[in-house]
């Protein structure tokens, strides 16, 4: 019961992780801050204590969410050095800079270039779904939209932060082989896949709606229907995508006030 | 709906905090915080395509590393807050604002990385700290590296939201008709080249049965 206070404790913590992210050492006293529960219980002498604290002072950095594993991971050979069982306390902070690396690329991969987005994309599929009727039908599903993006990623994300740590202090170095097995690249592949499908079935509701018809002629009158400029745009944007894209956003103002200048 | 930029700065100070300093539950995100305002200042329909189009548009804005991009949630915010407060419902409004909101986040972005640095400081005060038994720094460095967050997002908002709401109307007032119209035209365009950007963001995708 104790223990599940403590790692409860430890779970709550693990928010503030990045709460003095500096530029010299990065995340090192949010780490500090969520280990200090579990070295307090295992050292009780305070000068053994002050060298645990003083450990793990130095550079540290991952994503946040994969931490609760290198987290874990530590209190446990932190729990062997209190017990004599560890025979250079070097070791902890070598295996920390060691899963840093690839735990925070598997965090930048999986949870900000692909849940994010796909949560997102999600969202924006019923804002550009509704968009005609957002006032008029369905005034309360506007407010669902954004709660929907929350939903989906929450959904997904803190049941995950929660067991990396618990499943981490239960497995210890052997989480890494059980994540790793999880194919993990998999389900990155088939979010992305997702979310592909979720933004081309966006795109076409969007020509669907704004492109063509009635109402839909703010590019150069009743000439050509609006679908046109907005292909042109589309195909300019997805080939020039690696230039700025405060450089894009401004560009394609300027592009608008030129054309409106122009008469088109 | 809520119209004091006291209590709407500290609304947008708990979004923003999100980016970084507490929780990662992604309020911070344009989708959600740009609607959140547009809810709370009564036209959630702007924000909503506000949100949509910085969701889209800087998309590959993400903080990585040591690497501090530029703030798409006070760009969300800002416009939000400008285009509802100022001119209700209008969408070349909405274009003027975000077009405007992106200086104030560069703005933003410098304070930010001063704001790093001076935890740097804080740092080292924790770490002495650890050095002389008083281990309650540990916490207290924490609490003062928060607050110091929110404090300088509080400020910032709070300047954004007054000088640059009246930049926003003013500048928007004598504008002439064909710029207004070009930004009524861009209202439409922008998702675009979101798309755009989104798909430029797939295009390392492998199809499975076009994998050699």
């Amino acid at each position: 019961m104790a223990k599940a206070y403590l790692y409860s404790k430890m779970f709550f913590k693990t928010f503030f992780l990045q709460a003095l992210w500096n530029f010299e050492r990065l995340q090192n006293i949010g780490f500090l801050f969520v280990l200090k529960p579990f070295l307090d219980k295992i050292y009780s002498d305070k000068e053994k204590r002050r060298e645990a604290l003083l450990r793990h002072t130095g550079f540290f950095n991952t994503h946040p969410y994969m931490a609760n594993v290198i987290i874990a991971i530590t209190a446990n050979m932190e729990q062997q050095a209190a017990d004599g069982n560890l025979d250079d306390v070097k070791k902890i902070n070598l295996v920390k800079s060691t899963m840093a690396g690839p735990l925070a690329a598997i965090g930048d991969s999986f949870f900000w270039g692909t849940l994010r987005p796909v949560a997102a994309f999600i969202s924006i599929f019923f804002v550009i779904l509704f968009s005609r009727g957002l006032d008029q039908k369905f005034p309360a599903f506007s407010i669902m939209i954004p709660l929907i993006f929350i939903f989906i990623y929450n959904i997904v994300h803190l049941p995950l932060r929660y067991w990396f740590l618990f499943i981490s202090f239960k497995l210890d170095k052997e989480s890494i082989a059980f994540i790793s097995k999880l194919e993990f690249k998999f389900l990155w592949e088939m979010a992305r896949y997702f979310g592909l499908i979720i933004i081309v079935a966006s795109l076409f509701f969007y020509f669907n709606i704004f492109g063509f018809g009635p109402g839909n002629t703010i590019f150069f009158a009743n000439a050509v229907p609006d679908a046109l400029v907005y292909g042109i745009v589309l195909v300019l944007a997805t080939l020039l995508g690696r230039f700025s894209a405060n450089f894009m956003f401004y560009s394609v103002i300027l592009l608008c006030i030129a054309m409106s200048y122009l008469g088109l | 709906m809520i119209t004091s930029v006291f209590l709407l700065a500290f609304i947008a100070v708990l979004c923003s905090l999100d980016v970084t300093a507490f929780g990662q539950f992604m309020l911070c995100r344009p989708i959600f915080c740009a609607p959140l305002f547009g809810f709370i200042m009564g036209d959630i329909n702007t924000g909503l395509w506000i949100g949509m189009i910085s969701e889209m548009v800087w998309i590959k804005a993400i903080p990585m590393g040591v690497a501090v991009p530029i703030d798409i949630a006070s760009i969300s915010i800002m416009a939000t807050y400008w285009s509802c407060k100022y001119f209700k419902g209008t969408h070349e409004a909405a274009m003027w604002a975000m077009a405007l909101a992106i200086p104030f986040a560069f703005f933003y972005r410098e304070i930010d990385v001063y704001g790093r640095n001076f935890n740097i400081r804080i740092m080292h005060w924790v770490e002495d700290g650890i050095n002389k038994n008083k281990e309650s720094r540990i916490n207290w460095g924490l609490f003062w590296g928060l607050f110091f967050s929110a404090a300088r997002l509080y400020a910032f908002y709070l300047f954004a939201m007054t000088l640059g709401g009246l930049i926003f109307q003013l500048v928007y007032c004598q504008f002439p008709a064909f710029v207004v119209g070009g930004f009524k035209k861009a209202w439409s365009l922008l998702p675009i080249l979101g798309f755009g950007a989104v798909l430029y963001n797939f295009r390392n995708i492998k199809i499975p049965f076009m994998k050699k």
